[in-house]
Formats: C-alpha cells, structure tokens, sequence
C-alpha cells in the first residue's frame, strides 16, 4: 500500500506538462525513517533516500498519490555534498499530486538526500493506567502510547520521536494502529480527595431523591521526588484500578487528564463518594444597613447571611474533604467556624479534615456589603 | 457460543487478515472473573489462560467478533516467567475487525500462564429488596437479592462472579467504545464523549438467543444451599463476591439472595409538606443501617423495595407499598417513601388573617405592613399502631415571627423559611395545636 515515490530521472524537464516527463530510471528505496509525533497536530516525516546522480542535470520525481502530504511544506536536503550538489528549482506538474526536482550535481555521485513533509491522518494517542495499592497512597504507573497511522502510507520501519523519553524503532502499516508501553516508573505517590463545591452540587440530598455523590480524585505530582519529572505529561485517558488484595484488580474510574507540565499535578477525577455526605442550608438571609435616597427607595443596601452544613463522613477511615464556598462582591466575614483560604475574591476554600465515621458542623456567618438594587 | 478466540501464531502477520500461518495452539480459558458495575454498563473481565511459547519471537491473535469488549482495554499480563516474557506491543492489524495481536518475545519455551483483562458491556446486575413489617409494624424483615444479567455476546462458564457498589466516572460508553473501528479511532476524529453520548443512537449487535442449557438446569438443582456473598470495601466502591463459580450464558440472568435480616427496628415515620408533597400525608419506613438495627455491616446498595405487612393469620401477608432505595452508608438513616396515604391525617386550617403595623411613603401611600395568620393544626392517627409526623411549614420569606401554641411537640427552624414540627401520635389518636406567623412585607421588612 505505498504510494509515495521517489523517482529519478536521467534527462531534463523540457516541457512543462507532465506526458513531458520523462522514464523512470532508478527507484531509489527509503533508507533511514524519522516519524516526529513530537508535534501535538501535525506529523513530520524526515526520510533519507540515496540518489545516483549524473554530472549535470538531474531530476527527481516525487509523488504521493493517496496520501495526506502538505505539498509546501515538502523539502529536500543535501546530505554528503552540499556543495557540490544544488538543489536548482522544484516544479509541480499539473493535475497530480507530485513535484519534481531539479538537482545540479558537479560529478556523477552517490548522494544522500533527506525529504523532509508534513504529513497528516498520523499521530500518537498517550494513555494511562494506574494501579493503586489497597491504602491507595501509591499506584503503578504506566503510559502507553497509541501509533495510529491512517496516511495512506506504510512505514516498514521508522525512528519513532516523541517531545519526550528516547526514540524507539517502529514500523507501521497504513491503516494500523499500535499500542505500547512507553513510560513505566513503577510505585509512585498518590494523594486522594473529595471536593465539594457548593456550587456545583444540591445542597440537601433530601430534594434530590437520591444519593449526592462527592467527586474524588487522585492527584499525581509530576515530580523527580515522584518519579516523574523528566518531561511534562501529555494529555490523554486514565483507566485507574485498584488492587483488590487477592491477585485482581477492580476498575475505580477513568478521566481525561491534561497535559501537565514538570512540577504541576495530574488531577484524575475516578467517582463519586456516596460515604461522605453534606447537608448545607442557608439559615438566615436578610437585608440589612439599608440607605434610602430622598424620595425613600432603597439605594444600598448589606445582607446578613448564614450557612450552614452538616458534614458526616460514614467510611471506617479518614478523609480530607476540600469544601468550596462562594459568596459574590464585596463581603465580610462575621464568624466562621472553619479556617479557609482564598482562590480568588468570591471563593473560599476550606480543608477540612474528617475522622472514620465522623460527624462536623460547618457555620459560616457573613455581610455581603454595598449592594445596589 | 464463545466468541472471543485466542490463537497462538509462530509467522508474522504481513499486513492482511489472510497472511495469519502456522496455526499452533488454541489456549482454553482456564479461569475467568468478572467484575460487574452496577452504576455502568461495564464489566471487567479477567482471563487465566495457559500460553504455549517458543524461545524467540510470538505472535498471539485475540479476536472478539459478535461481542462487546472494548479493545482498547485489552491487555495481558504473564503470570509467571515475568523477566523472560516481553510483550512489545498490542496491534490492531490493518483492514480487519475485531482481532488484537500481541507480539511477544519469549526466553522460554514452553507452557506460560498469562492473565488477559479487558472491559465489556452487556453485564449488569441490580440489587432489589423484600421487606416484611411485624403485624404491630415495629420490626422489620429485610430480604436482599442480586439478578445479574448476561447480554454480552459471551458466554460465561464457571465464572466467579464479583459485584461493583459505587457510582464510577466513564469518559466514554463501553458499548460505544467496542463498536468503534478502529479501536482507537482516526486521526483527527472527535473522540467519544460521555455526554456528548446519545444512548438511543447507537444500536448493540443483534444477539442470538442460545438454547436453554441443560448443564445450567442441572446446576441449579444441585445447589443445596444459598450462595454465600462476601462483602469488602475497596475506595469509594464496594465489592460483593459471590461464593464459588457461576455459569451464565448469554441472555441469561440469575437471581442470587444477598442477605436476610430479621427484627429490625423500623418505625412509622409520616411527613406532610405542601411545597413537595401537596395536601397528603406521605408515609416513610425509617430505620438505620446500623448494629442497633441488627443492620450495619455493609452499606445497602439502592435498589427497589416491596414492602408487605404480616397479618398475623397464618403468615399471610398485605401488600404496604413500593419504594426506591437509594444507596445506604454505614451509619445513615434510611427513610423508605411508601407513597400518600389517607390514614394518618394532617390537617391545617386557617382560622385567621389580619393585617397592621402599617407604614406610608411620602405620597401617603402604603409601603410596608404586617400581616399575620393563625393556624390550627390538628393530626389523626386513625392506625392501630403508634406513628411519628413530621409537618413542615413553607413562608416563603425570611422575615417571619412564630408563636406557638398546644402540643405540638419538638420545635425546630429547618431553614430560613421552613419550620419543622414533630409530633410521636398514640395509635388511634388526635394531637391538635396553633400558631401564628407573623410576616413582614415592603419596608417592614428592615
């Protein structure tokens, strides 16, 4: 299934339709592949190829009929003589999905040449998965990566380069896709944490009918202290499992990660906890401090408001919940039960460490200020 | 009707479906696992087969036509001589469906055990509950069971059988995933998406209805006892494995009783609350996953429930009412909704609307006012079983006075506009009180 071909040709181009070019003398063969996946869109392929020139004028017909090529991003590049073999012009005949150059060479000579080209429907997928411990604080770590050639060309074998770790020899039909493992750092830490966001989640489960799941996921620093750290994490699927104590494995969830830069963290949200529970109200929600202009209608006004949550972890082990809160504009707090830090001006984030089967009382009182109706 | 087909080659693979030579062995599954999901439709299957090897490079072909297994969660794991087998990579041959090829390169020769896992849908399982209420209503038997159904396409022999609590995040449907071609898609394609994922769209391989098995006939009939179920947690999930090994062949579903519980404590909890449940009163079997309530083991997984009431006369037994559980923590309350009754009767009557407090803006018109209600709340217990009413009060405003009157037992605010009264009624019985709600509306209100 190749389409692609390199032909060279003896005698000049002396016409400019194609049934003016002339036979096919040699079919030089690829030698040394490169496949570079290193960029996320699109594919370069770096092939050499051994011409045998004649002193004088040559031609080299290059044609890729059925596959995905970028025509002007096409190069060819002198290997063993640059300064004795020129590349003088490039030409497209009409209606064809080819080009021909026109090489000059100073003596009959073997020469390398690397074409170079975009070449589109190649790419590489990474996937991850993990196996955590039973304690889940650390999992097995493992990416595979996914060849998935769809170019329409065949590549028996190819020097396969990613924007990280060491290249490895390939080959790889059209139409073919391959997997394999590609990063195996073995045991490494694992934080896991449930997130409620009082934004996102009903606030009592009573009106929904159901259980409110909390999400949990896990975080993964990539880190050399971790394991990681030698390059950023491409983005792709993580199965995560769970050693189950006798030989297997359960599945605990899957998540599309993104791409995570040295030092930052692989955030993988697996579930949602139906053991940990959150019951929040608003208890109180007044207008307060009111100013009126001279015909007596409200101009400004504050609020007094307070929430409240009933947070009860039923499972035998503890818990770290990070609970969300958001109270918009400008506000103050009156009291609260809770230590919490900012995100930003309207976001307030509390960790809140939960004891096995435990049972805690979240309040948090506060003023919105200067709002005009 | 085994579909999924291991094939141990020594020749490469050149290309096409038709190059596959040298046909040495057909490993036999020896054992096999599944791990089904109750909150997805996804099974986790994992395979004990004996690999026969040469020293130098194999070739092993897995092939999956007609069934539901997501190929991209195919893998295969050797099980002993770990350093000396090396599996290079898993590919998914050009132009043909349905088929994996393991290339693997041995320092052995020789028989191997290797374990094959892979995802598939069309296993599920559902938990359901009996429950029987004592003649005087304060104890309860609970009567648990499992119906796990076969529609994957494959059938499962001797299998053991292990079933997921918990609520798992998919980013993609497995019965989506395994009728993608090819496996991983192409280039450029948008990949599955969860919700983007219209279930009614995608149309699952039409299934052949095999013959009724006599093997599984026999069986059922030679198990003496129920199975046992042995229940763990793991993370956020809880996992139910069922005694021994369980044969289920495609289209078929077995019930499996999960636990039995007698005496516990229940009680007649009913609620009336106008903005959910209108003008009837709703009645609720409440009791808690706990060792006080005989109960407390394991959390409960949702699943529907029938509630039947004993007579008392020769065990025969009147039907209360259907309910829907929803998945029970350790240590959580369970309130069953047995739907309106006209029983126990809450009846609130206004008896009185006044207004005042009136305040004038400077056009003399009104702006702000009060206006309050008097209600008389009267509660019939017509049962002959003693039952606990909660009744709770919508204003509909934050700016709200309360004075109370009669016996209207334990008082407390349930937000900032709803009260909450309990009320324990005698069976028989009629509890009757009063208050009166004061709101203050317009400019009042400051």
């Amino acid at each position: 299934m190749k389409y692609l071909t390199v032909i060279l040709a003896i005698a000049a181009l002396t016409a400019t339709s194609a049934t003016a070019r002339i036979k096919m003398v040699a079919l030089p063969e690829r030698a040394d592949t490169d496949i570079r996946l290193d960029n996320p869109t699109v594919t370069l392929i770096e092939e050499e190829r051994v011409l045998t020139l004649q002193q004088g004028l040559n031609q080299v017909d290059f044609s890729w009929n059925g596959v995905s090529i970028d025509a002007d991003s096409i190069r060819l590049q002198v290997i063993d003589h640059p300064d004795s073999v020129t590349l003088l012009n490039v030409s497209y005949p009409p209606n064809e999905q080819a080009l021909v150059w026109e090489i000059s060479s100073a003596e009959a000579v073997q020469e390398t040449v690397r074409i170079s080209y975009l070449l589109y429907n190649i790419d590489r997928l990474v996937t991850y998965k993990l196996v955590a411990d039973k304690n889940e604080t650390q999992v097995d770590f493992k990416s595979h990566l996914v060849l998935r050639n769809f170019s329409g060309e065949d590549f028996e074998n190819a020097r396969v380069l990613l924007d990280y770790g060491e290249a490895f020899e390939r080959g790889i039909q059209h139409e073919e896709t391959k997997q394999l493992l590609f990063l195996s750092p073995g045991e490494i830490a694992v934080e896991k944490v449930w997130t409620f966001d009082a934004a996102a989640l009903p606030w009592d489960p009573e009106y929904v009918g159901g259980n409110v799941g909390i999400p949990v996921s896990y975080v993964i620093k990539n880190t050399k202290a971790n394991g990681l750290g030698e390059f950023a994490l491409n983005g792709g699927k993580a199965r995560v499992y769970q050693d189950d104590g006798r030989g297997g494995t359960i599945v605990l969830g899957e998540d599309n990660t993104q791409p995570v830069p040295v030092g930052e963290a692989m955030k993988i949200y697996i579930g949602d906890s139906r053991d940990i529970t959150v019951v929040q109200k608003k208890m109180n929600d007044k207008q307060i401090n009111i100013r009126r202009n001279n015909d007596g209608k409200i101009v400004l006004h504050d609020t007094d408001e307070l929430i409240t949550a009933t947070i009860e972890n039923f499972k035998d082990t503890p818990a770290r919940l990070t609970l969300i809160q958001h109270i918009d504009g400008q506000w103050d707090m009156e009291a609260c039960n809770m230590e919490y830090t900012l995100d930003d001006a309207s976001t307030l984030k509390f960790e809140i460490e939960l004891a096995a089967n435990s049972k805690q009382e979240f309040s948090m009182h506060y003023h919105r200020r200067n709002i005009r109706p | 009707m085994k579909r999924t087909a291991t094939i141990l080659v020594t020749a490469a693979l050149c290309g096409a479906a038709q190059a596959k030579v040298d046909l040495v062995t057909i490993p036999t599954r020896d054992t096999v696992q599944l791990t089904i999901y109750n909150s997805a439709d996804m099974t986790l299957v994992r395979e004990q087969r004996d690999l026969t090897l040469k020293e130098g490079d194999n070739k092993l072909q897995f092939s999956w036509e007609n069934t539901l297994i997501d190929p991209t969660s195919l893998e295969m794991i050797p099980k002993a001589n770990a350093d000396r087998i090396d599996i290079q990579d898993l590919v998914y041959p050009p132009r043909v469906n349905n088929l994996g090829l393991w290339n693997v390169n041995s320092r052995i020769s020789g028989k191997s055990p290797v374990e094959i896992s892979y995802l598939t849908s069309g296993l599920s399982w559902r938990a359901f509950y009996m429950g029987t209420l004592s003649p005087d209503e304060t104890s309860l038997r609970l009567q648990g069971y499992v119906r796990v159904t076969n529609n994957s396409g494959e059938d499962y022999e001797n299998a053991q059988v292990r079933l997921i609590v918990g609520q798992v995040h998919l980013i993609d449907q497995i019965a989506q995933l395994a009728q993608q071609q090819p496996p991983y898609g192409r280039p450029g394609e948008i990949t599955l998406d969860y919700y983007s994922y219209d279930s009614g769209a995608i149309e699952r391989p039409k299934m052949k209805l095999s013959k009724p098995s006599s093997r599984i006939v026999k069986s059922i009939a030679l198990d003496e006892a129920p199975k046992e179920i042995v229940k763990e947690g793991l993370s956020e999930y809880f996992l139910y494995t069922i005694e021994g090994t369980e044969t289920i062949p495609n289209t078929w579903s077995k019930r499996l009783p999960s636990f039995d519980v007698s005496e516990i404590p229940v009680k007649n909890l009913y609620k009336y609350e106008e903005d959910r449940y209108g003008m009837q009163t709703r009645r609720f079997l409440s009791f808690t996953n706990d060792t006080d309530h005989a109960l407390g083991e394991t959390p409960i997984p949702g699943g529907a429930m029938k509630v039947y009431r004993s007579t008392g006369e020769n065990e025969h037994l009147a039907y209360e009412g259907q309910s829907n559980f929803k998945y029970i923590p350790v240590g959580e309350k369970v309130e069953l909704d047995l739907g309106g009754v006209q029983d126990v009767i809450v009846e609130p009557k206004l008896m009185k609307v006044a207004t005042g407090n009136f305040r004038f803006n400077n056009e003399g018109n009104v702006s702000g006012w009060d206006t309050t209600y008097d209600f008389r709340i009267e509660v019939r217990n017509t049962r002959n079983v003693p039952v606990k009413v909660e009744i709770k009060r919508n204003f509909h405003t934050p700016y709200w006075t309360l004075e109370k009157a009669g016996d209207f037992g334990t008082f407390e605010k349930d937000d900032s506009d709803t009260v909450k009264f309990t009320l324990e009624l005698p069976a028989e019985s009629v509890k009757t009180f009063t208050y009166t709600l004061t709101t203050r509306l317009g400019e009042n209100r400051f």
